[in-house]
């Protein structure tokens, strides 16, 4: 493993031109180029507020930045399964012509997906304060804590499910299903303390549950996030890191044979 | 003397059977139905560092397949390949270039595809854009070159990473003549430095100018390896002769 890390620290500038490529080809040409970054999770944020503000009513207190703390970092994690997924297939002229360790692919894509997010966030921050949330020192000194959670978190995902979807292609299809059901498994338009106690452990085996909570601790609810929240998103993140490294690095000696 | 390409009895093959029917094998943990094919059967091959190898044989024979071997894009079954130093391959030219993007930009890309690191492209770059000939036009979107500009620029790139192992398949038609000429000279440059030099081409006199040996592969087995005046007339005289 240490070899491997090794080699992806030797190719970081080939992570950084991908991410870049990424970021910068996707909008080229386009009249809203950069801005369209924003344009889908606003769209959304904008269409869940008031399908459950004023038409379903919930009675959570400002519930758009309730619904846009989670949202924004659900985005991101949806993205690295759903778009991570084919992120070794997309560069298959690449994988079959070229040698370069092979998890830059998915590394690459997730980083990308990540700036993203922090871009979203510097829309976040602003829109709490204005909605006279207390923003804590502490809460935000352990921001980026959660959010290197989160990111351990989706590219564990993502080396899974890049891997996978290179010998099984339904995979794709089938995580962007999951993906929908996911999000409704994980408290993102809702709260946790909506569903009954005895259910709320299930949910709690979601990852995604305790990297949601801490954000809203620290966003909406203007405090520290919950230790144990925190402690578990960890550890959940750095265990699906391991699981995705150790199944990629398996499964990518073959990539050039069934690409 | 130590030797920068060391294969030792490497065989490879393949899954003959798609990838359903592979899966549905793994499912019922039964043997693959299909079986494999082999494409090379316990080949030896040693490259000098400095020394220029061309590989030549039929369709199929499994010569680009040695190059995926020891470029590390495949595995191989059995046998033991050992490398000395940073390997480039110019299996494809311009692999992974995105149209939208300027040919500088694309230039950065690629050389990262190739492991160098962002100062040792910065150092690279002039000779890389003067060498390609592309001018100002370097900064221009990629998908406005011709696609002779294309290839020039993909292949200044590769012949510029300075590694110690090069690998060329079928890829030296490069521009036009004089950009040709300037290409074998580079070529020429890199050998003299000391990198070792494996290349595929069915061009035989291309290989009788730049190669110093020559192996003839035949249903994946070396069938005969020398001098490329007498390897590549040999299987000249047997491409002549259908049997």
């Amino acid at each position: 493993m240490l070899t491997q890390l090794r080699s992806l620290y030797a190719y970081r500038e080939m992570i950084v031109c991908m991410v870049r490529r990424d970021l910068r080809g996707r909008y080229k040409g386009s009249a809203l180029g950069f801005l369209w970054t924003f344009v889908s999770p606003l769209m959304q944020l904008g269409v869940y507020t008031i399908v459950f503000t004023h038409i379903l009513k919930n009675g959570i207190d400002r519930y758009y930045l309730f619904l846009f703390t989670a949202l924004v970092p659900w985005l991101f994690f949806s993205a690295s399964l759903t778009g991570g997924a084919a992120c070794v297939l997309a560069q298959k002229e690449l994988v079959k012509k070229i040698w370069f360790p092979r998890a830059v692919l998915p590394a690459a894509y997730v980083t990308g997906a990540f700036i993203n997010m922090l871009l979203c966030f510097a829309i976040i921050l602003p829109t709490a304060i204005l909605s006279g949330v207390q923003l804590r020192p502490g809460g935000l000194l352990l921001l980026p804590a959660v959010m290197a959670a989160e990111f351990f978190l989706a590219l564990g995902m993502a080396l899974l499910a890049s891997s996978v979807t290179v010998y099984f292609r339904d995979m794709e299809h089938i995580l962007s299903i999951a993906a929908m059901l996911w999000m409704y498994l994980t408290p993102v338009v809702y709260d946790i303390s909506m569903i009954p106690a005895r259910y709320r452990i299930l949910l709690r085996l979601n990852p995604m549950t305790s990297v949601i909570g801490c954000y809203r601790d620290i966003l909406y609810s203007g405090s520290l996030p919950d230790p144990a929240a925190l402690l578990c998103a960890a550890t959940q993140g750095l265990t699906a890191l391991v699981i995705g490294w150790y199944v990629f690095e398996c499964l990518q000696k073959r990539f050039a044979e069934v690409l | 003397m130590e030797y920068a390409i060391e294969l030792c009895h490497v065989s490879k093959s393949f899954p003959a059977g798609s990838v359903r029917t592979q899966l549905k094998d793994l499912f019922f943990l039964r043997n693959p139905s299909a079986g494999r094919h082999t494409v090379l059967h316990g080949i030896d091959l040693r490259v000098l560092p400095g020394e220029a190898v061309g590989l030549v044989g039929r369709n199929g024979c499994g010569k680009s397949t040695i190059l995926q071997l020891v470029s590390r894009i495949l595995c191989p079954d059995e046998g033991s390949i050992t490398l000395h130093g940073r390997v480039s391959a110019l299996l494809e030219l311009g692999a992974g270039f995105h149209p939208d993007l300027t040919g500088r930009e694309n230039l950065r890309t690629n050389a990262a595809v190739f492991g160098l690191t962002r100062a040792e492209t910065d150092r690279r770059m002039e000779t890389i854009i003067r060498f390609s000939e592309l001018g100002h036009r370097i900064d221009d979107p990629v998908r406005t070159y011709s696609s002779g500009m294309y290839m020039r620029l993909a292949f200044s790139v590769a012949v510029h990473v300075d590694s110690d192992i090069l690998l060329i398949d079928e890829i030296l038609a490069v521009g036009d003549a004089a950009f040709q000429e300037k290409c074998f000279a580079r070529l020429q440059e890199i050998r003299r430095s000391g990198t070792a030099i494996l290349l595929v081409s069915h061009d035989t006199a291309q290989l009788r100018a730049v190669c110093d040996r020559c192996v003839w592969l035949q249903d994946g087995t070396i069938r005969a390896e020398g001098a490329p005046e007498r390897i590549c007339g040999d299987y000249a005289a047997s491409q002549q002769l259908p049997s």
